[in-house]
């Protein structure tokens, strides 16, 4: 068969597109299926990239923290809320990351029982904050809020950069933006306690 | 005779635990991306599927592509978010960052958004976290009631100068990335 009937056979085929009520019906349907027909491939395509690797690293480091124990990270909380210059760094910086790490969210919160009031909405500041940016290296600190990062994570992705570059240095903007954030609420903090008082 | 015994129950209670443990460990995970991480990807895709396919991408994209590819836009989106009456709306969940954020993704994958401006908009999308919670997350840390009362203005008002400020340590933070292949 040569090139020509071939061309001739499909051209025979080929069913003219449907012009009238039935037709506008026809393509209406298509187009609407057509939207969850790439959300299943968006759905797939995210279960099968990221899932698989997600549950192995959450199964391996909630199992880590099992085995350490989280109650082991309270001198690190007794130790923060020292007085002093040179505590800045461990309360808002040391104090809010292994919080994140070890104990997640929300969890990572109590962690505060450990400061002085005053300290205490700093801390909350500084640690909440960090939820996020700790997501491209450490996922299991906030599965529930994985988009934030992974969102833009995808786009990235797509344009065939790796996402290493991306997930270290966002982790790292993040300790120096909750160290600011710490110093900053602590400020504020207590500017507002000596008003009130 | 005792002692070997004594030593082998030791061994298997030891490698029991920790097999338990592991085991446990793996329950958890499997739970954690059944309830909160699938659900969160099915509307995700969703959301996706319906900017490719209708023009909603492009209209979208028109809005984005002015504020999300320069620094001044991105400091303005930091700041809207961080507004004391703003912010505590769109904190709840991170839904309204995780929207943003992967309507981001889509228009940066498309080449809309050039690669590098990844990292600020990670923050500029991203001042409000956690303002819809500060009550309770304080009263987690054990806090007394006043410190939850004044915390809570402290909190918002360091964001309005955090918050950009954010932007502006991760748009120089950003020199470098993604900018040559």
């Amino acid at each position: 068969m040569n090139l020509h009937s071939l061309m001739f056979l499909s051209a025979d085929v080929t069913v003219d597109k449907q012009d009238g009520f039935l037709g506008v019906l026809a393509t209406a349907a298509e187009d609407f299926i057509a939207v969850f027909n790439k959300g299943g491939e968006v759905l797939l395509s995210l279960m099968g990239g990221i899932l698989p690797t997600l549950i192995v690293l959450l199964t391996a480091v909630n199992a880590l923290v099992r085995l350490i124990g989280p109650e082991k990270i309270e001198n690190l909380g007794k130790a923060a809320a020292r007085p002093g210059l040179q505590w800045y760094p461990v309360r808002y910086i040391v104090l809010p990351f292994v919080a994140v790490f070890v104990l997640t969210n929300p969890m990572a919160y109590t962690m505060g029982r450990f400061l002085p009031e005053r300290f205490k909405p700093a801390f909350y500041d500084s640690a909440v904050s960090f939820v996020h940016p700790i997501l491209g290296i450490f996922p299991h600190a906030n599965p529930g809020e994985l988009f934030v990062y992974v969102g833009i994570a995808t786009g990235i992705q797509q344009l065939g950069y790796g996402l290493g570059d991306l997930a270290v240095r966002y982790m790292l903007v993040g300790l120096v933006v909750i160290f600011i954030r710490g110093i900053v609420t602590e400020a504020i903090t207590a500017r507002m306690m000596k008003k009130g008082a | 005779m005792s002692a070997i015994n004594n030593l082998i129950v030791k061994v298997g209670r030891s490698v029991g635990g920790v097999v338990g443990t592991l085991y446990q460990a793996g329950r958890d995970s499997v739970d954690t991306v059944i309830r909160n991480v699938i659900p969160f990807m099915a509307f995700i895709s969703f959301i996706i599927g319906l900017i490719l396919t209708t023009g909603v991408g492009d209209w979208i994209a028109k809005g984005l592509k002015g504020s999300a590819s320069t620094l001044p836009g991105l400091l303005l989106i930091s700041v809207v978010c961080a507004i004391p009456l703003i912010s505590p709306l769109l904190g709840p969940g991170a839904v309204i960052a995780q929207i943003v954020g992967t309507l981001l993704g889509v228009e940066i994958g498309k080449g809309n958004i050039p690669a590098q401006y990844s990292l600020p908009a990670l923050f500029a999308i991203n001042p409000q976290v956690g303002c819809d919670f500060i009550p309770v997350g304080l009263a987690l840390g054990e806090a007394e009631p006043e410190t939850v009362e004044v915390g809570v203005p402290a909190v918002l008002f360091s964001r309005l100068v955090t918050g950009p400020l954010s932007v502006v340590i991760a748009y120089f933070a950003s020199f470098g990335l993604y900018t040559s292949k």
